[in-house]
């Protein structure tokens, strides 16, 4: 057999079976909301709004928010420690934390969460791709487990964004909510069910003002002065991340498509980004997916960055997902950055 | 003009669910219930269709159908 180049220009040809002997296979799926519910009318109290128009332009009638005092790494672990119960494991070599809202700004928040879920030695670090951490996260278990690094990966989207909002932008603070959703990843072959692949993955840091927290890094410590109150908190150009999502979340999606010979009628589940109904209806109309195949939980947990995903799909897999169906996932965030990545659900119990 | 207009109508109601009939030059994305997403995803779809750059803010809920055909026209022949 011939040598074949794996470059990025060009048709995807895939890598030599050699090379691709090891696949990441999802063994177990765990999700965790903070108890407390605020619902549209509740924030109308306080903020110049109202349910319907929050409905109509979001889709989103409630979310969770965590207690006083409950951080990023308390939620992740709790998904954590029901992911390894959904597979049967008492834990991973490798611990992944994909969040917007780390516990602090140093260290990382996985090496606590490995510790406080008995696995003090694994390899842990965090992944910063906002919105996409969990796309990002899946490819780099990927290639952990692909390269040996590791033979199990815990990967966790976990956030606290009601931490990051600025109580009287109605602009965001409508939109997001706390939770967090892990999977277990363990090795296995291509062809399992449960392997995913193949992946997408991009980025365009030309706006990277879109969508941010001003203050509080390199760039703004390294200048004079006192921040701005407001640049402590998240901010969101949402009229143009609505028209970048939509283009960016279509194109990787199709790519994925693409390299999975997959036709939009072979998509048993679509599980996007749990961003915005609009955004989501406005590019599953684009691929040719019907809307009775999207998986769609932000009317319940609002949008929940990097546990966006894991969260839409343990609830999914609790109610409709089975064995063999084809899955597609699709996220676009801060950076901005977008992935998608796609698998066959594999038999296992969500917890 | 005309064979962008008529695009145009075909992508609002495709596209947005308008009943065709419900579609003159003159209707205002106002009289469609457009909210701002709505003309964001509009902009979106111009972009896909005629490969044309519809600045945030060019088009507001109280412009017509026959104005944005123009400025897809105007943009297009610039470009």
């Amino acid at each position: 057999m011939s040598a074949r180049k794996c470059a990025r220009q060009g048709p995807y040809v895939s890598p030599p079976e050699t090379v691709l002997a090891r696949a990441a296979i999802l063994a177990g799926l765990g999700s965790w909301v903070p108890p407390e519910i605020v619902t549209n009318d509740d924030l109308a109290r306080t903020l110049d709004t109202s349910d319907e128009w929050i409905r109509r332009r979001t889709g989103i009638r409630q979310r969770h928010i965590a207690d006083a005092g409950v951080a990023t790494s308390d939620l992740a672990v709790e998904a954590g420690r029901r992911a390894l119960k959904s597979a049967g494991v008492s834990g991973a070599d490798t611990v992944v934390v994909a969040t917007t809202t780390p516990d602090r700004p140093c260290p990382a928040t996985a090496p606590d969460v490995a510790t406080r879920l008995g696995m003090a030695d694994a390899a842990a670090f965090d992944i910063a791709a906002v919105c996409s951490g969990f796309l990002y996260g899946l490819a780099v278990s990927a290639g952990f487990i692909a390269a040996g690094i590791a033979d199990s990966v815990l990967l966790i989207g976990a956030e606290t964004y009601s931490t990051i909002l600025s109580p009287v932008d109605r602009t965001t603070r409508v939109l997001f909510g706390d939770g967090a959703g892990a999977v277990v990843l363990r090795a296995g072959a291509v062809g399992e069910p449960g392997a995913v692949g193949p992946f997408d993955l991009g980025s365009d840091g030309s706006g990277s003002d879109l969508i941010m927290i001003p203050a509080g890094g390199s760039r703004q410590r390294s200048a004079p002065g006192v921040p701005a109150d407001q640049d402590r908190y998240f901010q969101m150009d949402g009229g143009a991340v609505f028209r970048h999502a939509v283009a960016r979340m279509t194109a990787s999606a199709r790519a994925v498509m693409r390299r999975a010979g997959w036709a939009a009628d072979d998509i048993d589940f679509f599980v996007p980004h749990q961003a915005n109904v609009r955004i989501i209806d406005a590019v599953a109309s684009r691929l040719r997916i019907p809307q009775a195949r999207c998986v769609l939980n932000l009317d319940r947990v609002g949008n929940t960055a990097a546990a966006s995903i894991p969260l839409a799909l343990a609830e999914a897999a609790a109610a409709d997902l089975r064995l063999g169906q084809r899955v597609l996932l699709t996220a676009f965030g801060g950076g901005l950055s977008w992935g998608s990545a796609a698998l066959r659900w594999p038999d296992i119990t969500p917890y | 003009m005309d064979t962008v207009y008529y695009k145009l109508v075909a992508m609002i109601a495709n596209g947005f669910g308008v009943p065709e009939d419900q579609i003159t030059p003159e209707t205002t994305f106002e009289d469609l219930e457009f909210d701002s997403l709505a003309l964001v995803e509009l902009a979106v779809s111009v972009k896909e269709e005629f490969g044309v750059e519809i600045e945030e803010g060019t088009v507001t809920a109280q412009d017509t159908l026959a104005r944005v055909a123009e400025l897809i026209d105007i943009t297009g022949v610039k470009a």
